[in-house]
């Protein structure tokens, strides 16, 4: 063995060699990586980085998802992003409909922060569940969201990509990645069985925004006395609710169970006319103007460059809640036709990628971005309609729509 | 395999296992070695694990001809098969689409409109390191500064070797072929030491990472930024490239010691060079020391009055070196220009007193002035293009443009040279402690596990590092 053939000192003094180097090696490599893992391990769950604590409602949703199942009642689920977070109240439209006879509960899947690649992971999951109990939606409603769906998107919410992957997605599809690329899938169980789900670039994100505020999104400036009103009644608006539903936290899924916001029937005069003045505060023209330039930055919201892998994306989440609905319909919510305005460009390119869904699905996208029903005055800011407002007037068109095919 | 992955650290533990442990003797631990190597290109991309073996072979009987050869003719014709090859799979894989581009758009310019297919082949990953390491084998048997090694598998097992393979360091065959003759057992103090830099490389790769924030902030910007963001932005990417290149070698040359192989050092704080010469004795000095061996001196040095030309040759064809386009070109010409500047003033007898003085205000503003110039260098080096870098220049010396976030600019500002600054103490550090780590503390080696758990617990480990793409 030539292993000996350099163990000589600077001092040309002979050395022996160390036998056990490599047990102490791999023994320092074993306890260090121990001791770095559980550092990240419990700095992760100091705060509360988890996937209870970076998903909140989705994770609470996917909880809920056997309550769900149980239900009496026949079912209908909107699903989509934030928008329909904000935009759909079930238990107005509920109610409704049990003024009409008709007993359905329905839910509102409306995330924000998922993009179609990750709605497409959490509906498979919800599939899984509903052909599990051999349960069926009555009617499900799947929000199209051209400006979710563009490559500006896509790449802005790559920091999360691993982390929600490993979130949302089952073991199974894991394997399937590792068998395609092995450095991503080996990747992919680390985080998810030795990070807590966590990645290191979700981190690096959260502090490297903190630290390197992104763009600029305060291009336009209120008055003082409008900024201070925001704050005033936003905060009043906060006690208000806490006030007028102290058990709100006691549910399993936050939103009061079924998603999305209480219905103005629900609040005291006092609380309306405050939601009026906080209103007045918040749609001011440089607020709109504003969210404007942060989501053509963030979302390229007129243009609409579409990526083509969040289009199969969205694909695959209608084929997946065809799997166990009734029915189908896709759906583009409305928009802030005063600030938001699609360049020609942008609505060939729409078309095209409408099109493409529809000779996909086999289902015609409504389009309810121009409807009448809705005005700009009714959206909180350029892409969300507001609480009380927008989100009562669109639940009563869906009404309007969708009662006769919920018989 | 980056080295700085989940499947790296794996990788890491099962070669380890079988190299510890499994095959003692010499010829085995030189197949698990070259097996691992290939294994360890081969993640990245199977199919040019031929290219890196076939250009190995290649050398390694061109050098037993060239020793063979009884006249300088016949050497010289062996040395030029093999410039041929190395040179030819380089030009072909990394110049070709460039070439073709550049004469498109001149014949444009001209007023003819030309229709050429660009063969858009993929980059194999390190091929500028190891044609270059190949062919410095090549080039030193035919200059007789040393005789060719017999066994091909000692050749091609140090050609790949995994921790150097893909950026560097540029290892010469006289320094890695002999000791892959005769692999020694490390020592526990070298282990140590790997231990260190593996660490110390970790953490300013990461830190390179978070610097990428305000490097793209800054050049790629779709508003007009303020002086003070456009020099946090420039600073940043100085730091961002040190951290990223040298973090990736302090943990290849860490690597190395854990098997038992010394590598050279491949940066020495390059920022508190005192002037553009010693910023280049600092900064790749792998790269430096193998251009001026044997780009620079093969024209002709310092001799012949040609020292000017040489030298902007060489840095001209250093810059192209780095990358297939002009921002390098340009790069590489900018530092030719202010290394024959500094040569330039050196001989002026006005500066002779300045050179001399070694007091700290004259260290002080020789390092300015260096730090300064260094600066607008990477300008070029990293604009998307040469009308960029000249429009990002410009609004470095911009002056009365004031930043949209006020003071938190400034804090920005002063954390990113905070980090570059930190970034060297670390290094000097490292270079320092190298052989005095026998005596340090249960709570030293406490913080450098701290140190990791840091880097695993942020850091953006999808971004691969920077050089990869040279």
């Amino acid at each position: 063995m030539s292993s000996s053939t350099s163990n000589f000192n600077e001092n040309k003094e002979q050395v022996m060699p160390d036998k056990y180097v490599f047990h102490k090696m791999m023994l320092a490599i074993v306890l260090g990586m121990i001791a770095a893992i559980g550092l990240v391990r419990v700095i992760l769950d100091l705060n509360d980085a988890n996937k209870q604590g970076i998903m909140g409602r989705v994770a609470e949703a996917q909880a809920a998802l056997p309550r769900i199942i149980e239900e009496p009642n026949d079912l209908v689920m909107f699903y989509g992003s934030s928008m329909t977070g904000a935009g759909f109240s079930p238990r107005k439209f509920d109610r409704d409909l049990k003024a009409m006879g008709k007993n359905i509960t329905s839910f509102n899947f409306g995330f924000g922060g998922l993009n179609p690649y990750f709605q497409d992971l959490l509906s498979r999951r919800i599939a899984e569940q509903f052909e599990n109990k051999d349960r069926r939606l009555k009617l499900a409603l799947i929000e199209f969201n051209p400006f979710q769906t563009t490559t500006t998107r896509w790449n802005r919410a790559k920091f999360t990509l691993d982390s929600f992957i490993t979130m949302l997605a089952s073991d199974e599809e894991l394997w399937q990645i590792t068998k395609q690329d092995l450095t991503r899938g080996i990747r992919l169980f680390n985080i998810k069985y030795l990070r807590n789900d966590i990645s290191a670039e979700m981190v690096t994100s959260f502090y490297g925004r903190e630290i390197f505020p992104p763009q600029r999104s305060r291009a336009f400036k209120d008055d003082e006395q409008t900024i201070a009103d925001r704050q005033t009644y936003g905060k009043e608006l906060n006690e208000l609710f806490e006030k007028e539903y102290p058990d709100y936290e006691g549910e399993d899924w936050s939103y009061a169970w079924q998603g999305a916001g209480t219905i103005p029937e629900e609040r005291s005069a006092h609380t309306l006319a405050v939601f009026d003045k906080y209103y007045a505060a918040t749609q001011t023209d440089a607020q709109m103007k504003n969210d404007r330039l942060s989501r053509i930055r963030s979302a390229d919201i007129e243009e609409l460059h579409f990526e083509p892998l969040l289009v199969e994306s969205f694909i695959g989440i209608v084929k997946n809640f065809q799997r166990f609905s009734d029915q189908v319909e896709v759906i583009m919510l409305p928009k802030n036709t005063r600030y938001i305005h699609y360049t020609p460009a942008a609505k060939i390119r729409l078309a095209q990628t409408i099109k493409q869904i529809e000779e996909a699905t086999g289902i015609k996208i409504k389009d309810h971005q121009e409807i009448e029903e809705i005005n700009p005055d009714m959206f909180r800011d350029t892409t969300h309609l507001s609480r009380y407002r927008g989100d009562i007037a669109y639940t009563d068109f869906l009404l309007k729509e969708y009662t006769q095919s919920l018989n | 395999m980056i080295f700085n992955t989940p499947i790296f650290f794996w990788f890491f533990c099962i070669f380890i296992l079988f190299y510890g442990f499994a095959f003692l003797k010499q010829t085995p631990r030189l197949y698990l070695i070259l097996i691992s190597s290939l294994v360890f290109y081969g993640a990245w991309n199977y199919a040019f694990i031929p290219l890196l073996v076939g250009s190995g072979i290649a050398d390694y009987y061109i050098a037993q001809a060239i020793d063979k050869s009884q006249s300088r003719q016949s050497k010289k014709r062996w040395l030029i098969l093999s410039l041929v090859i190395n040179l030819g799979i380089l030009a072909t894989f990394k110049y070709a689409d460039f070439a073709i581009e550049s004469v498109a758009q001149l014949l444009a310019v001209l007023g003819y409109q030309a229709s050429f297919t660009t063969l858009s082949w993929v980059l194999p990953v390190g091929i500028s390191f190891y044609t270059f390491q190949s062919l410095s084998y090549t080039i030193d048997v035919y200059r007789g500064d040393m005789k060719p090694r017999k066994g091909l598998l000692e050749f091609v097992a140090a050609l790949s070797f995994f921790p150097q393979l893909v950026a560097g360091p540029i290892l010469r065959a006289k320094h890695i072929l002999p000791q892959m003759h005769a692999i020694a057992l490390p020592k526990w103090n070298a282990v140590k030491h790997g231990f260190l830099l593996i660490t110390v490389g970790l953490i300013k790769k990461t830190g390179a990472d978070l610097l990428a924030i305000p490097v793209q902030a800054a050049f790629e910007a779709k508003e007009a930024l303020s002086t003070l963001e456009m020099w946090t932005g420039v600073i940043a990417f100085a730091g961002q490239i040190y951290g990223d290149f040298s973090g990736y070698t302090d943990m290849a040359i860490g690597l190395a010691l854990l098997l038992g192989f010394k590598i050279p050092l491949n940066f020495r704080v390059p920022y508190f060079a005192l002037s553009p010469v010693d910023f280049w004795r600092r900064w790749h000095i792998s790269l430096s020391s193998w251009l001026k061996d044997y780009l620079y001196i093969s024209l002709g040095g310092n001799r012949n009055n040609h020292r000017t030309r040489n030298v902007f040759l060489t840095m001209l064809l250093g810059g192209l070196w780095h990358g297939a386009a002009w921002t390098f070109v340009a790069w590489g010409a900018f530092h030719g220009s202010i290394i024959t500047a500094t040569h330039y003033l050196a001989n002026l007898k006005i500066f002779s007193r300045f050179n001399a003085n070694n007091s700290f205000i004259t260290k002080f503003v020789k390092w300015a002035i260096t730090f300064y110039l260094i600066l607008l260098g990477w300008v070029f080096f990293r604009a998307t293009d040469i009308n960029s870098a000249i429009s990002i220049i410009g609004n470095l010396h911009a002056i009365g443009t004031s930043s949209v976030l006020g003071l938190h600019a400034w804090t920005i500002f002063i954390m990113t040279s905070v980090w570059v600054l930190l970034m060297h103490v670390m290094d000097y550090y490292v270079i320092k402690s190298a052989d005095k780590l026998e005596g340090k503390t249960w709570l030293f080696w406490f913080l450098i596990i701290l140190g990791q758990a840091i880097c695993l617990f942020i850091g953006e480990p999808s971004n691969e590092f920077i050089y990869f793409q040279f």
